[in-house]
């Protein structure tokens, strides 16, 4: 895997840890709901979905 | 349910996990064992039994707060391509077989170092493991509706399963002396119980969800309804979200540093690519396994509202109460697979770094210095068989006797405190070459200590009942000393708060004391190679500075010692292949030594196996500056080896062409000459003919000869150039004479109209040759039929540059590049015989370069190619 490659995931790795803090966090931290559902629990789950596919989708392109 | 039906389903359940381990251990080739996916189903180890009841209860009580266990690895685990990657490629090359093996080769084979890791781990771990027996028997009790376990150990089902448990990690453990083989019965087995863990807990889930309300919407309805309900479901402000924080980060070194991670990550880890696997499906594991957690707890909060029953044991009793008792029975036997596979493997893990960085670098080494091979492996083994069952057995005691009344989560995290407090000595090693073992030291001290303080000691106070003003007023009354508030802030959690003190004062006392004490040399050596893994993984036992004294004959017996003398004289053997050493020699180096020490450290770790080496050689002193200095050294010579090989494979390539671009000549120049010689009666006319042939190919060679000979005094610059001022439209019209004769013979129109004048220093004579040698090519490759050259002239403030056109059929574009290489003769001549030397441009190119001008090659649009060199107007060469 070339280094530009891995890198990509080296910066997944810094987005997801600012995805999943303070004080991105606190945006979704309201009492709104999504179909019934507080909006936070769809909001980690989304960005956890998501670093999933984007790992697999680099990782089946690029890995050697 | 009756607890004979329970227990003979369990003694089931684990002779099926035995079995499976044995066949994988019998099997290990086969390809059920060795993939990515066993490997990363062998990761899910990190969620345990605290996971399986434990997230469910912070879930039903806190809220979202348990999803901060799992996030951390998910932020992690996209970097392990290359984190990870570095600390596995490290692991393997120097036979690293646990954590404390790690971080003490990091800091020189530090022995203490060592000892102090192991140490640390065992107190971290050894109460979590209490806590999966705890879980085991008290779900084991609502299962079978027994309230309280039996009181003597004898009644406990729980003693019976811990000690089934050690035979298991003991006898599948303890397979090979070399803790760094692969476990793969064990790992086998681990994976088989991830899939069950998930999939039954997936089953509750779905059950809690689906079968017990209508679907999502449905419980979250009737959940917030409930008092907290809101409060609970969001982060309370900034406060919480410092708390998260370092909850995220807390987990985040868990699931790299928890011994039993690093062993299912690192050790058992057979190839590299498996990282690739993991790290997306890892994550999905995690996200199934959560997924249907908030529903589980918000379910029980509904259906057990107000009853005062255990939110840890809401997964197990939601089935229980609607009497779907098979149901149950599934949730308690995945629940018991979490629990069995956490034991087993930490327990592995513990075993070796207690065997191999404790007991026998301070116990057993002089017994083993005298020992036989057969001796001294069994008592290895044992050593770490007899670490397991105390390991269990305390871990057991510990269970028994020490209410351990606080929710799984609270003891499991204060394990993940501790274990924290390897981390600046852990990645500081991994990224920063002045981190010394001085430093490691006592950052580790310092961090356990406050650890200590503020987390363990009230804690213990708290669940034992003790009466005690230190948790409220402090140390001495002291308020700033406040356990749960050090200092005086308020703002964060006990568990948050304390991970933040002791990693703040540990890495401060870390980098302090590394920036202030010189290291020794030792570890500076392993500094290097750790930090800088992929540069030195490359010199093998070369990136290994030793100075001394030592005899093959003693490295010889030590390795005999353990490894036995069939395999010490098959490793040398590889050895002195790879090297290309002389086996007779009765010396030993560097290599050999560093060689030795790598051997022995999969048996009996890396402190034990220095100091066994270090008793049979004799080493010199030597200091950092000279480490460093020879470390630089056999780094270049690494790579000017590279660079005199490459240029040896072009000059030998280079007089392969010439022997063969001679010998076609010479053959029929000889075939000729020896028909004349032999037959008398040949006719003139043939006669002629061939004289002409042997003097046409006389002149190729001699022409070959000639062009070798002016690249060579081209390039090694023995020929100086003439240079005089020049008018560039003369130096032209005099090469277009000298090729008029040929062009007329092909006949080809060449074309001159725009050729500008200008004066220049240039070689007159070389100038021309290049310009002829353009213009012939360019005639031989026009077009048959209507063939046209031109040649032009661009001049500009700095530059002349004059290009040759021809109109055929161009040049393939991966030829663009290499036409000007010595003997490159494009594809499509290799049917044909070459036409020309095969050096004309590589003498043309050498001649330009010399003038400080480029020549360049491209294709003209519809069709031709063209070549044009430039020369600039202010040329420095001489």
């Amino acid at each position: 895997m070339k280094k530009r490659h891995q890198q990509k995931l080296i910066v997944l790795s810094i987005l997801l840890l600012c995805m999943f803090n303070i004080p991105i966090l606190l945006i979704f931290n309201n009492s709104v709901t999504f179909m019934g559902f507080p909006l936070i629990y769809f909001y980690i789950f989304f960005v956890w979905i998501a670093s999933i596919v984007i790992s697999y989708i680099i990782l089946k392109k690029y890995y050697e | 349910m009756s607890s004979f039906l329970v227990i003979s389903i369990i003694i089931i359940y684990l002779a099926v996990i035995f079995y499976v381990a044995y066949w994988a251990e019998k099997n290990s080739k086969s390809k059920w064992v060795n993939n990515p996916y066993v490997y990363t189903l062998s990761l899910a180890v990190y969620c345990t039994a605290w996971t399986y009841y434990g997230s469910v209860g912070l879930a039903a009580t806190s809220g979202l707060k348990f999803l901060t266990i799992y996030l951390g690895p998910i932020i992690i685990i996209p970097s392990w391509i290359i984190l990870m990657r570095k600390i596995i490629r490290i692991s393997k090359g120097n036979k690293i077989s646990s954590l404390a093996d790690f971080i003490s080769l990091r800091y020189g084979n530090d022995r203490f170092l060592g000892a102090l890791v192991t140490l640390i781990c065992v107190f971290a771990i050894v109460p979590y493991i209490s806590l999966q027996l705890k879980a085991i028997s008290e779900t084991f009790n609502v299962i079978t509706n027994h309230n309280i376990g039996g009181n003597s150990i004898i009644d406990d089902t729980t003693f019976y399963i811990a000690i089934l448990l050690a035979i298991f990690a003991a006898f599948f453990g303890t397979q090979h002396t070399d803790a760094t083989e692969r476990h793969k019965g064990i790992i086998t087995a681990v994976a088989l119980e991830s899939v069950i863990k998930l999939v039954f807990f997936l089953a509750i889930g779905i059950y809690v969800t689906f079968y017990l309300f209508n679907g999502p919407v449905d419980i979250y309805n009737k959940a917030s309804l409930l008092p907290d309900f809101k409060q609970q479901q969001s982060i309370n402000g900034l406060e919480g979200g410092f708390n998260w924080f370092f909850l995220s980060l807390l987990s985040m070194i868990a699931i790299m540093l928890l011994p039993r991670q690093f062993q299912v990550t690192v050790v058992e880890n057979e190839r590299e690519k498996y990282l690739k696997k993991v790290t997306w499906l890892f994550p999905l594991y995690l996200l199934l396994f959560n997924i249907f957690v908030i529903f589980i707890a918000w379910g029980g909060n509904i259906i057990f509202q107000n009853q005062g029953v255990d939110a840890d044991l809401f997964t197990l009793m939601l089935p229980l109460k609607n009497n779907h008792e098979f149901l149950a029975l599934l949730v308690f036997l995945g629940g018991f697979s979490a629990a069995i596979s956490m034991v087993v493997v930490s327990t592995l893990t513990l075993s070796t770094m207690l065997s191999n960085n404790l007991i026998i670098p301070y116990g057993f080494l002089s017994k083993y210095s005298k020992g036989e091979s057969e001796q001294n492996s069994g008592s290895i083994k044992k050593i770490r068989r007899v670490s397991i069952f105390s390991l269990i057995i305390v871990a057991y005691f510990f269970y028994k006797y020490f209410t351990l009344d606080r929710s799984l989560v609270s003891i499991g995290l204060i394990s993940f405190v501790i274990i924290a407090q390897l981390a600046p000595s852990f990645f500081g090693g991994l990224f920063w070459r002045r981190g010394s073992s001085k430093g490691s030291k006592y950052g580790i001290f310092v961090g356990f200590f406050v650890a200590i303080y503020t987390l363990v000691i009230p804690f213990a106070i708290d669940s034992q009942l003790i009466t005690s003003s230190f948790v409220n007023e402090g140390l001495f009354g002291v308020n700033l000393l406040k356990p749960y508030e050090l200092f005086g802030i308020q703002i964060l959690e006990p568990v948050p708060h304390a991970f933040f003190w002791s990693l703040f004062l540990n890495i401060i006392t870390y980098t302090i004391t590394s920036v202030n004490i010189v290291g020794k040399y030792r570890e500076r050596n392993f500094a290097e190679m750790f930090v800088d893994s992929s540069k030195y993984a490359a010199l093998h036992e070369n990136a290994y500075v030793w100075k001394g004294e030592a005899y093959v004959k003693d490295l010889r017996k030590v390795l005999t010692r353990f490894l036995g003398e069939k395999r010490t004289e098959r490793a040398l053997n590889l050895f002195y292949m790879k090297y290309d050493i002389d086996k007779n020699s009765p010396y030993a180096d560097a290599r050999l030594v560093n060689f030795s020490e790598k051997l022995l450290t999969g048996s009996i770790g890396s402190a034990s196996s220095r100091i066994l080496i270090a008793s049979v050689v004799k080493e010199e002193e030597i200091s950092l500056t000279e480490v460093l200095s020879i470390l630089e050294e056999t780094q270049k010579a690494k790579e000017s080896n590279k660079e005199l090989h490459e240029r040896d494979k072009q000059k030998n390539e280079f007089l392969d062409t010439v022997a063969h671009e001679l010998k076609t000549p010479i053959t029929s120049i000889r075939a000729l000459s020896e028909i004349l010689l032999d037959n008398d009666d040949v006719d003139n006319l043939t006669k002629k003919k061939f004289l002409t042939s042997i003097l046409k190919e006389s002149e190729r060679v001699s022409r070959l000869i000639n062009n070798i000979l002016d690249l060579e005094k081209l390039a090694t610059g023995k020929e100086k150039l003439e240079l005089k001022q020049h008018s560039i439209k003369k130096t032209i019209q005099k090469s277009i004479d000298a090729v008029t004769q040929f062009a007329e013979n092909h006949r080809i129109y060449i074309n001159s109209e725009g050729v500008n004048d200008a004066e220049i220093m240039y070689d007159d004579d070389r100038i021309q040759q290049v310009i002829i040698n353009l213009l012939s090519n360019a005639i031989k490759f026009s077009n048959k039929e209507k063939g046209k050259v031109s040649i032009f002239t661009y001049i500009n403030q700095n530059k002349i540059e004059v290009s040759v056109e021809d109109n055929g059929k161009g040049i393939g574009k991966e030829d663009l590049i290499y036409i000007f290489n010595k003997f490159y003769q494009a594809k499509n001549q290799t049917i044909l015989k070459p036409v020309g030397s095969g050096l004309g441009l590589a003498i043309s190119k050498q001649i330009i370069e010399s003038h400080n001008g480029i020549i360049w090659a491209e294709n003209r649009n519809p069709q031709g190619a063209r070549l044009t060199f430039a020369l600039p107007f202010k040329t420095n060469t001489i």
